[in-house]
């Protein structure tokens, strides 16, 4: 058996846990840069504030009931690797599929122990960290994803579903009528694709011939129907491509032409592009490096990006850094005024399984230390503790965050304040 | 699997090194006895995952000890009790009280002796946010970072 564990609006419950007067009133929070909402509070919700809306766009009138807040990694990382923990010591094995999700592998728990087990997880994560999570338990991960999608509309508010075996009645009655995009993995071209061939509901998937779905699809799809008729077949790594890319970028805070400016924000992108890369044990081998105007404004029009072979695979930020300086190098015009600037990391390999070249040597041992080094000191002392060359803490490129709460969990000069009354 | 955040990097020197030898001369006959050095962390937050750190904003609350400044550790895990200092939810605010109350009801206890008790029941609005498991004062002036 699996569970999935969602945080509930994950976002707006980490910036009400701190402000309790946020508590039944509409919040959403934006992007990166206060671009547009990517969370809501169902009050949000409910006032009729779609996902993804620009932040200029949502209507004053709305916007005066509103409470926005720009986006807090700090804070939603920290409380996200909370919940883990707590849930991790309740159960055999836990697989984080995001920043509020994780699956749990219920393998060797008795069926009838279930259920509490589920209400115990959403009542210990609640008081523990103070955040609201639902549970669904099924035979399958494909399965115990539907089951979350339930228990979050549960009438009683228990936000706990479990279906211990795959022809339990309400499950199959619910198949019947579920549109295919709500099946984990399935997307908009693969639903109209199915759609085309007839097949309309999750249960008409699952019913579909495997070999046929083989065939005319792929063995993904294939799974997904058997993942729907309860034989467990798929896991996360296999629905989610492996990291293939590592993409850092952000839009300026406002439009950008000096050339010192813009090698400034690359490196700040770089160095976390290599740390990204670090974490993962990974290396690059091409660097790539976009620029590009803001197409909403009426100016020359920019929107280009170059790539670079590496000579052999680097997780050396510094060795990035040079190439896709570069890059920036050819990539930059006169006169144009710059709206965002990324830097990608492709064909990456494991560091464990390095070829060798004839002609360039690969990271040395020296280089390797130099970098874990470099990675602990920047996550001991902070990200503004050690940079390559020299970075401006105001600088113009970096995020506008108008709105960001307090880091309450992870500075000691953000701490919640409390008084007696 | 899954990483704790919390725990300690694997390069921590804490642990003593089951091989260390001192570079000359005999080996030290403490050696057989070294023992990890006293941590604090472990000692204030035994439940990581559910302990947040605090700031004291002002001295209404001097009578039970907590001056400006200090640093409060609030584990949510632990079950709050009569005579606990909580962390409470009062009209959507975090305010910092002490719980009393006997068989029957329970109550948070006025930071000022001319101000009535305020019972925890459906008329107020009342959450339990933490309980205050320790408070941090430091003695000298810099160390408070308000």
């Amino acid at each position: 058996m699996f569970a999935l564990v969602d945080c509930n609006n994950f976002y707006v419950a980490c910036e009400r846990l701190f402000r309790p007067e946020l508590a039944g009133r509409p919040v959403a929070v934006l992007s990166n840069n206060d671009g547009c909402v990517i969370a809501r509070s169902q009050e949000c919700k409910t006032l009729g504030i779609p996902m993804g809306i620009p932040t200029h766009k949502i209507e004053p009138a709305q916007r005066r009931h509103l409470h926005l807040c720009s986006s807090n990694y700090a804070l939603y990382g920290d409380l996200s690797a909370r919940v883990q923990q707590v849930i991790s010591t309740r159960v055999p094995a836990l697989d984080p599929y995001s920043i509020d999700e994780c699956f749990l592998d219920l393998h060797g728990l008795a069926t009838d122990e279930l259920e509490a087990l589920a209400h115990s997880l959403v009542h210990s994560v609640d008081k523990d960290v103070g955040i609201p999570v639902s549970v669904g338990i099924a035979p399958t991960r494909t399965l115990a994803k539907l089951a979350n999608q339930r228990a979050k509309r549960q009438p009683h508010a228990s936000q706990v579903c479990v279906w211990t075996h795959h022809d339990d009645p309400c499950l199959s009655a619910w198949l019947r009528e579920l549109p295919l995009n709500a099946v984990w993995g399935v997307g908009e071209r693969l639903q109209s694709a199915l759609t085309g061939q007839g097949i309309m509901t999750a249960a008409a998937l699952r019913d579909a011939p495997q070999a046929w779905l083989k065939r005319r699809f792929n063995v993904v799809v294939a799974r997904t129907a058997r993942e729907l008729g309860g034989t467990p077949c798929l896991t996360p790594q296999e629905l989610d491509v492996p990291r293939r890319h590592i993409l850092c970028s952000r839009s300026f805070g406002r439009s950008l032409n000096d050339p010192r400016e813009l090698a400034e924000a690359l490196r700040h992108h770089c160095q976390q592009a290599g740390e990204k890369l670090r974490r993962d044990s990974m290396q690059a081998g091409a660097v790539g490096v976009f620029l590009r105007t803001n197409p909403f404004q009426d100016q020359p029009q920019q929107r280009s990006s170059l790539w670079a072979c590496l000579p052999c695979p680097s997780a050396d930020t510094r060795h990035l850094n040079h190439y896709a300086q570069q890059l920036l190098g050819s990539l930059w015009r006169e006169s144009h005024a710059y709206h965002k600037l990324g830097i990608m990391l492709a064909e990456l390999t494991s560091r464990r399984y390095q070829q060798a070249n004839l002609f360039e040597s690969h990271d040395s041992p020296q280089q390797e230390r130099l970098m874990s080094v470099w990675d602990n000191v920047r996550q001991r002392f902070g990200h503004e503790a050690l940079t390559l060359g020299v970075q401006a803490t105001n600088a113009s490129w970096r995020m506008q965050s108008r709105q960001r709460s307090p880091r309450y969990t992870t500075r000691w000069e953000e701490l919640p304040k409390v008084s007696g009354r | 699997m899954h990483v704790d955040p919390h725990s300690r990097p694997a390069t921590d020197k804490t642990i003593p090194d089951p091989f260390a030898r001192s570079a000359s001369g005999f080996p030290s006959p403490a050696d057989d006895y070294r023992e990890a050095p006293l941590d604090l962390h472990r000692y204030l937050v035994p439940h990581p995952a559910a302990t947040f750190f605090m700031r004291i904003a002002d001295d209404t609350q001097a009578r039970g000890g907590f001056q400006r400044g200090d640093l409060l550790i609030v584990d949510r895990s632990l079950t709050a009790q009569r005579g606990d200092w909580i962390i409470a939810v009062l009209d959507g605010e975090l305010c910092l009280q002490q719980l009393d109350g006997n068989r029957h009801r329970s109550w948070l206890c006025p930071a000022h002796p001319d101000h009535a008790r305020i019972p925890l029941d459906d008329e107020h609005d009342i959450r339990l946010w933490g309980v205050v498991s320790h408070v941090i004062h430091s003695c000298r002036r810099q160390f408070c970072a308000n």
